[in-house]
Order: C-alpha cells, then structure tokens, then sequence
C-alpha cells in the first residue's frame, strides 16, 4: 500500500508575466515501510514539493493521495485534518515545545490527534522508549542534547498512526554520530512500524539507508521517479 | 491533556508577572473609582434611604435633599388630609455654621424634626437619645464631624450660629455629599437657628403611607392639592439627589474617564505583552499549526492566556481594594462596592483581555504553516 502518491504536482507562485513555476509535473510515490531520499541543491523545489505532500500548501495542478485517499486541494481550508490524521512531520529546527518536557511534547500531538488521559501517556511512553528516551521523558528540550532532541522529535512523529512520515534535514543540525544514530533509528522503526518515510536531506550519508534516493533539478525529479 | 497555553505562559514568568500586574494595577484602579463614586453617592442620598418615609414633599424644583428651600409649614396639614396618608411632618434640612473651641469654624447640615424615633432617624445611634432631643437645646453629632471639629463628647457645648447648644449624643453614617457632617435638633430649634428664613416655614414634608395605599396615586393627589410643590417617592427623591450631584460636578464624567482609562491601562498592557509573546512563540504556533492544530485551536492557546492573565490580574486587583478600603475608611472616603459590580469588573477584565489578545490571533490567523520548514 502506498504511504503517498503524486500525479503531475505542479506548483506556480505569481501570475502572468510574474509567475515563477517551481514544481514542473512532479510525480512520486513512498510506500508503507519504503524509505526514500529527496535530494535536490539549493532552489530545486525541494521544500515546495515538501509542503504539498506534507498538506501545508496546495498545488497548482495535479493529483496527490495518502495512504490511497485523495485529498481535495480545493479545500484548503480541510487540510489540517489530513495533517492530523496521516503525516508525521520531523524538522531539521526539531521544532519542540521548549515548556513541555519530551513526554509532553509527544502527548500534544496525540492530544491533537484526539488521544486523550492514559491512552496518551502509554502511546508517549512507548514512542519514547523506543527511540531511546525512557530515561529522559520528564526532561525539557532545554536539557537535551541535539540527538536527544530529534528523537523527541522522531517519537512524536511515530506517535499514534500516521502512514506518513516527512522530515525536513533531520540530520542538519546533529554531529556526524548523532545523525548517523537518528539514522538508523528512523529507518529501523519506519520498517517495524510500516510507515512510509521521505528523507529531505543534502546529508550523503541518508543514501546508505534509503531504500530509493529521488533527485529533484529545476521543479522535475530526474532520478528515481518518473516525470 | 497537556496544556500547552498555561505551560508557555509560564516559561516566562517575569512576563507573565508584569501582565498580571497590569491588569491587577487597572483592576483595583477601577474598582476603587468605582467604589468611591458608591461611597460618595450613596452620601448624597442616605438620609433619604435611611429615614422612614414613602413620599417626599419638597418646593418647587428643590434640586437635592441638600440644597433645601422654604415653605409654608402650614402645607403638612392639606398633606396629612390626604387618603392613604398615615403620618406626614414637617423636615427642616439647613445649614449653619459653627464655632469651634478653637476659635474656627465650621459648616454643618442639620436635620430638625418633632419626633426622630417616629421616623427611624437618626438610624445608627452611638450614644445618647434622639427622644431627648426636644427637651431643650440639644443636639446630636455624627462621629464623621470628629475630623472637622475635634474630638467631643456628650455633655459639650458647641456654638451653633452664636447660640450655645449642647451636645448630648453621636451617631453614625450620617454624612452629606458635600462632606458636611450631620447634626440633629429638634424642629422648633431648626426654625430658631435661622429665623429670617424659616419661622413658620419648613423645608420637607415627609409622608408615611397607608400599607395598602397606592404610592403613585397619593402622591397625585398631594400634588393636586400642592400645585406649587414637587412630591417624590422615596426612591425617585434619592435618585434625583445622587443625578444632581452626577450631572452638576460632572462626577460622572470623571469616574467613566477614569475607569475608562484604567480599561484602557489594562487593555494595552495585555495585548502588548500578549502580542510580544505570540510574536516570541510564532515557530510553536507554526508548529501547532503544522501538526493539524487549527486556527481555533490556535485562538484557543492565546484565549485561555488571556483569560489567565484575566483571572490573575483580577484576583490582584480585587486584594488590593479589599485592602485599601479600610484605609480609606480612616479617612472617610468610604468605598462601596456590590457583589453586582465585581461580577460585572470580573466580566469587563474578562472581555477586555479577550479583545486584547485579538491582535494576536490576528497574527496567527495568517501564520503559514509552512514556516516550520523554513529554519
């Protein structure tokens, strides 16, 4: 089954003689327990492509379906509930709350994504233990160091269900050992969890544990997909 | 559920201390306004709520129980001939001038009436009897005239407008708006202060009613039979002193525009310091808003932050006032404030916070998710 699939995304900014066409009729697919690479340099549409699949931004044409549900980019205003239900997001900036300690930090999602009382708290602490942070759970951010940080941030993407799974660089911001260790444990739980995993990354070492590595040039992918 | 509103709020506690602060500093300075403008109201008309009458009759355009003017005294007769009438009497409200021990002098409002027990007048007796007051040339002082005369006590002789009378008791609460103190004497001793102006002339006459009688109806009916006189109710007469005082010193101007200002004191404060916090968290409302959290879940962080600073502010502000009143109280400004008025302060520093914090969402209505991807 597949974790998502893209039909000739294309993305325009700007109209008339001003329009700047990023996404040129993009189309890919990861599936449930695939792990693939986006690699592209600087301007490529990388981020662009990043946003429509991850429901932050509509395309200006084309077609994109998670876990095999369209979804309407028509209603924009609907996006949130695909985002809540279907992906989990992990960012090179970690973007946790820094009030909320590694346990609160996984529980608001699942908060969000209608996880309430104990039920929350078990799935926080499973995600939590299985990335390696049992020990650091009541922790802030602030006490973390960056791997510790992105593992927060790889448990509360795993929390709950979501076929989907973006992340943004999550290597950007580690050391070489610390990355190579998030690494690892991302693709080890993508696999036993059977989520499907897209990599955006200008790291080479995310190649040694992707199943497919995708490159993007000019708003087209020329390796790995099909235009 | 986690609560993320109230933990953000609370990473930074010096900000959040200073917004509680600001609302606690609005917060008192309005009820504190407010209160006193009760507490000086409620000078303007105590006698009126206190003395035991249902209708008032007063001359012609009379503007408050403290600003009195002459009638005959005969007019209590056609009053007290009128159905539904169980008692009516003659009030003489004046002033006079007083000379104190110490050579100053002072002004004094004085009530004179035939019979005070009759009329549950004075209300709060300290010492002495009220019935005593026709025996002689005696009168009553209220404790609030302590700051302006000096300190006396029963048995003392105090000059009122060159003749000696003496002072055979004190009451309380008995105070004008124009913060002269009260004073009590029998009628005939009123008209005697000021002869030129009242010998054979009263000020009021005060009515007491049948039970069953309709008040509206009596009072037609004195005015039917007085043309040149003006007959309230009890209630009308005291509001109609507390609007005259309201209207001629623009004391009501003054209180709205001071709790106008303290509303806005408030108003700015939170959503200064709201708006510097969301512009602070604007990544985490991103990030909220990344992980499928709405614009309503969005409003609903920065909605209970406000109403937080709200609750707290107005906690901080309630103590403060419940601790300045008794201050006040020594120096006879009296606060009155009534459990309508803190609901309705809490209600207003729960809505101006609110529409404080709309500055806010207004930023975090157009926050693009997307950001969290853009470092």
């Amino acid at each position: 089954m597949l974790a998502i699939e893209a039909r000739d995304v294309t993305k325009t900014y700007g109209e008339g003689r001003l329009a700047v066409p990023v996404l040129r009729g993009v189309s890919l697919s990861v599936a449930r327990g695939e792990v693939v690479a986006l690699e592209g340099p600087s301007g490529s549409g990388k981020t662009t492509l990043l946003c429509i699949l991850g429901c932050l931004l509509t395309p200006s044409s084309g077609r994109i379906a998670i876990d095999g549900q369209d979804v309407d980019p028509h209603r924009a205003d609907r996006l949130w509930k695909v985002r809540r239900r279907s992906i989990g997001f992990v960012f090179q900036q970690f973007n946790l709350f820094p009030s909320l300690t590694a346990t609160e930090n996984v529980q608001y999602t699942l908060n969000l994504r209608g996880w309430r009382g104990r039920k929350a708290t078990r799935e926080a602490d499973r995600v939590l233990d299985q990335v390696g942070l049992g020990h650091r759970k009541d922790f802030r951010p602030r006490d973390l160091s960056g791997g510790q940080k992105q593992r927060v941030a790889v448990a509360r993407a795993l929390a709950g269900s979501a076929p989907l799974i973006l992340a943004d660089e999550p290597t950007g911001n580690l050391d070489s050992e610390a990355g190579a260790q998030v690494l690892d444990l991302f693709r080890s739980l993508a696999k036993v969890e059977n989520r499907g995993l897209m990599i955006v990354t200008h790291d080479p070492s995310v190649r040694s544990i992707a199943d497919r590595v995708i490159s993007i040039r000019d708003g087209q992918l020329t390796t790995g997909e099909a235009n | 559920m986690v609560d993320l509103a109230l933990k953000m709020i609370l990473d930074d506690k010096t900000r959040f201390a200073i917004t509680v602060l600001g609302v606690g500093f609005a917060v008192a300075l309005v009820l504190t306004q407010v209160g006193l403008f009760f507490g000086l109201l409620d000078n303007a008309s105590v006698t009126i709520d206190r003395l035991d009458a249902d209708l008032w009759v007063t001359a012609r355009n009379t503007p408050n129980v403290d600003f009195a003017n002459p009638f005959p005294e005969s007019y209590v007769q056609r009053v007290r001939s009128v159905p539904g009438v169980t008692r009516a009497d003659n009030l003489i409200v004046w002033y006079a001038i007083v000379s104190l021990p110490s050579g100053a002098k002072e002004q004094v409002v004085y009530y004179g009436l035939e019979n005070f027990p009759l009329w549950n007048f004075p209300w709060d007796v300290a010492s002495g009897d009220p019935s005593d007051l026709r025996r002689g040339r005696y009168v009553m002082l209220d404790e609030s005239a302590e700051r302006r005369f000096g300190a006396f006590e029963a048995g003392d002789y105090r000059e009122f407008l060159g003749r000696r009378l003496k002072i055979i008791g004190k009451t309380r609460g008995a105070r004008s708006f124009t913060t002269s103190p009260i004073a009590f004497v029998d009628y005939g001793l009123a008209q005697a202060l000021a002869p030129d102006e009242l010998e054979g002339r009263t000020t009021f006459v005060i009515v007491k009613l049948d039970p069953n009688a309709d008040p509206i109806a009596v009072a037609a009916e004195i005015r039917r039979r007085l043309p040149y006189n003006d007959v309230y109710t009890k209630a009308d007469w005291a509001s109609a002193s507390q609007h005259y005082w309201i209207e001629s010193t623009g004391l009501g101007l003054t209180i709205f525009l001071t709790v106008f200002l303290g509303a806005l004191v408030g108003v700015v404060i939170v959503a200064q310091t709201l708006y510097a916090s969301v512009a602070e968290h604007l990544s985490e409302f991103g990030t909220v808003k990344a992980l499928g959290g709405r614009n309503l879940d969005v409003y609903g962080i920065i909605a209970e932050q406000a109403t937080f600073a709200a609750a707290l502010g107005y906690g901080v502000g309630f103590l403060f006032a419940q601790a300045l009143g008794p201050v006040l109280e020594q120096l006879d400004m009296r606060m009155i404030i009534t459990p309508t008025v803190y609901v309705m302060v809490f209600v207003g520093t729960l809505a101006l916070c609110l529409a404080a914090s709309a500055l806010s969402f207004r930023k975090v209505a157009s926050l693009d998710p997307a950001i969290v991807f853009r470092g």
